[in-house]
């Protein structure tokens, strides 16, 4: 679901629609520029490239848009724990930490919906908590919206939904 | 950032390997246009060793016309035959030689000497001069006869009869100084006339007055049977000079043409042709190169879909990823176009002494270099185009 509406994939039947246009008739550059100012997306695999740093892979994003400074993407990193892997090329990341990056990067940009595609499917229970609570924040100062996916393991946001005034629909 | 991610899978080898066919190429049209240009100068100057573009033609003199009276008929050419010459596709304007009808004599002083010669008149139509002389006109009120000799005759006196004797050799301005007097005779009058040599041509092989002079000369000084219908020569101007059925026609036709200037229209083909076919397998050899790169841009661009793929999933744009690559295309490109030139330059540095050592004084390479150019530019924007193509379709699939 994420990858059709992320205009990812078109081997769908049925129409989806943005604002009463069909996607279907969105060109190379409308996605473009979706995908740097209205939809963020963290894919189920992460995409990250191996062959670059951490810093490299989440300024890769960050500079089409320069939303983040790198002060404030250090210190997400920091939250989560893996300000020390900054200059180590992500090949040489563990599932999680590359998760990890793969959230922060997700952020690093203006959207109106945020989508998360199994985003904790590698993270324990604290670094979930991390990654809601990062997640919620964004989005809220955004005032956009959260559409995450899970086989069982959800992003905590449950919690976090009366300090916010989040609304939650589970599907 | 991004070009780290994908220079990766750019291939060094085959990149390289584009850049020497397309320089092989590239150098071997511009040395043939260069060629071509320094070699041109031979078929525009009147004064080369290659043909100019008008030709003298007459019929040589048959074995047994010195002895029989009518012989000069075989020597001449008819109506009909000059309107068939007209008709030619490779043959423009055809002037006529019109000879005086009555006998001429000039004396001139020189240096305290007196020198006289019997002479002959011709005049033909004033457009097929090389030059434009000086009061080119005759007024029977005031008689003066200006006169234009072949530059040929003042050669041979210089360097012929004026250097075996000892004798000061003369400019052409000096000569245009000296006074002359001519005398003409015939039916039953004789006049003498102050004259001047106004002109030398080095088209023109005879002694010309301007036609109104002849033909007022003629009406009252002309032999009834001298005055010959038709002219024994004539001159030719010709469209193509390379073109060999000039040389067939003469042939046929039992026409000789004037000096080495037949001969060399041959040249001149042979030239033009070997110069398109070398010209020919450098665009092909550079078709070939930009053949080369295209499927070494496809590969590469192939091998990076999944880059391109994950790039344009962040928000990248098919144009910025372009941009890249078109400049590492214009860059080898521009790199291609600068040596190219320059071998070019230098090969043509190396046969110049060569051409010198003809009388050929070369062309410049401006063409050449404008050409390399317009090839070059031609080939880039088809690159990025093709470029551009690839990486949209990656982004499709």
């Amino acid at each position: 679901m994420c990858s059709f509406i992320y205009g990812n994939r078109s081997d769908y039947d049925g129409i989806i629609r943005f604002n009463d246009t069909d996607i279907h008739a969105y060109s190379i550059d409308d996605w473009c520029e979706l995908r740097r100012r209205h939809l963020a997306l963290l894919p189920q695999e992460m995409r990250l490239f191996p062959e670059l740093t951490v810093r490299e892979n989440v300024m890769l994003k960050n500079r089409l848009t320069d939303f983040m400074s790198e002060k404030e993407i250090k210190d997400m990193l920091d939250e989560f724990g893996i300000l020390g892997k900054y200059d180590v090329p992500a090949a040489m990341l563990s599932i999680g930490q590359q998760q990890r990056v793969a959230i922060v990067r997700a952020i690093c940009q203006p959207f109106d919906f945020l989508l998360l595609d199994e985003p904790v499917s590698h993270l324990d229970r604290d670094n979930n908590i991390i990654a809601a609570a990062m997640v919620t924040r964004a989005a809220s100062s955004l005032d956009a919206s959260i559409i995450s996916t899970s086989v069982g393991n959800p992003l905590m946001l449950d919690s976090l939904a009366p300090q916010h005034s989040l609304t939650i629909l589970k599907l | 950032m991004v070009w780290n991610l994908l220079k990766k899978n750019i291939s060094v080898w085959q990149i390289a390997g584009y850049a020497i066919a397309n320089l092989t190429g590239l150098a071997i049209v511009l040395a043939a246009i260069c060629f071509y240009c320094d070699v041109r100068s031979a078929f525009d100057d009147n004064d080369s060793i290659v043909g100019s573009d008008y030709l003298i033609i007459s019929r040589p003199v048959p074995l047994l016309s010195v002895m029989s009276a009518g012989s000069q008929k075989a020597t001449t050419f008819g109506e009909d035959e000059i309107a068939e010459l007209r008709s030619q596709p490779w043959a423009g304007k055809v002037g006529v030689f019109q000879s005086a009808a009555f006998d001429v004599w000039a004396y001139v002083e020189l240096g305290g000497r007196r020198m006289s010669t019997a002479l002959f008149f011709e005049a033909i139509p004033d457009e097929f001069y090389d030059i434009t002389p000086e009061n080119w006109s005759f007024d029977p009120s005031d008689p003066i006869v200006p006169i234009v000799i072949s530059k040929d005759y003042l050669t041979l006196y210089n360097f012929g009869f004026a250097a075996s004797r000892g004798y000061p050799q003369l400019s052409e301005d000096l000569i245009k100084k000296v006074p002359v007097t001519v005398g003409i005779s015939g039916n039953g009058r004789s006049s003498r006339f102050p004259a001047r040599i106004v002109g030398f041509s080095s088209r023109l092989n005879t002694i010309a007055v301007p036609q109104e002079f002849l033909d007022w000369a003629n009406g009252i000084y002309g032999e009834a049977d001298r005055m010959s219908e038709s002219p024994s020569r004539l001159i030719v101007e010709v469209n193509k000079p390379g073109d060999p059925a000039i040389e067939e026609y003469f042939n046929l036709h039992g026409i000789e043409a004037g000096g080495d200037k037949a001969g060399s229209s041959r040249a001149i083909f042979l030239t033009t042709l070997i110069t398109t076919i070398v010209l020919a397998v450098g665009v092909i050899i550079t078709l070939l190169a930009v053949f080369i790169l295209m499927l070494s841009i496809y590969l590469l661009i192939q091998k990076s879909r999944d880059k391109l793929r994950d790039l344009m999933l962040l928000g990248y744009s098919p144009s910025q990823i372009c941009r890249y690559y078109f400049r590492l295309v214009g860059f080898v490109n521009l790199g291609i176009l600068l040596l190219a030139a320059a071998i070019a330059a230098a090969v043509s540095g190396a046969w110049r002494p060569a051409l010198e050592s003809l009388g050929l004084s070369g062309g410049t390479l401006w063409p050449s270099f404008i050409a390399g150019v317009v090839l070059m530019a031609l080939i880039t924007v088809f690159n990025f185009i093709t470029i551009r193509r690839l990486v949209t379709k990656a982004a499709k699939n």
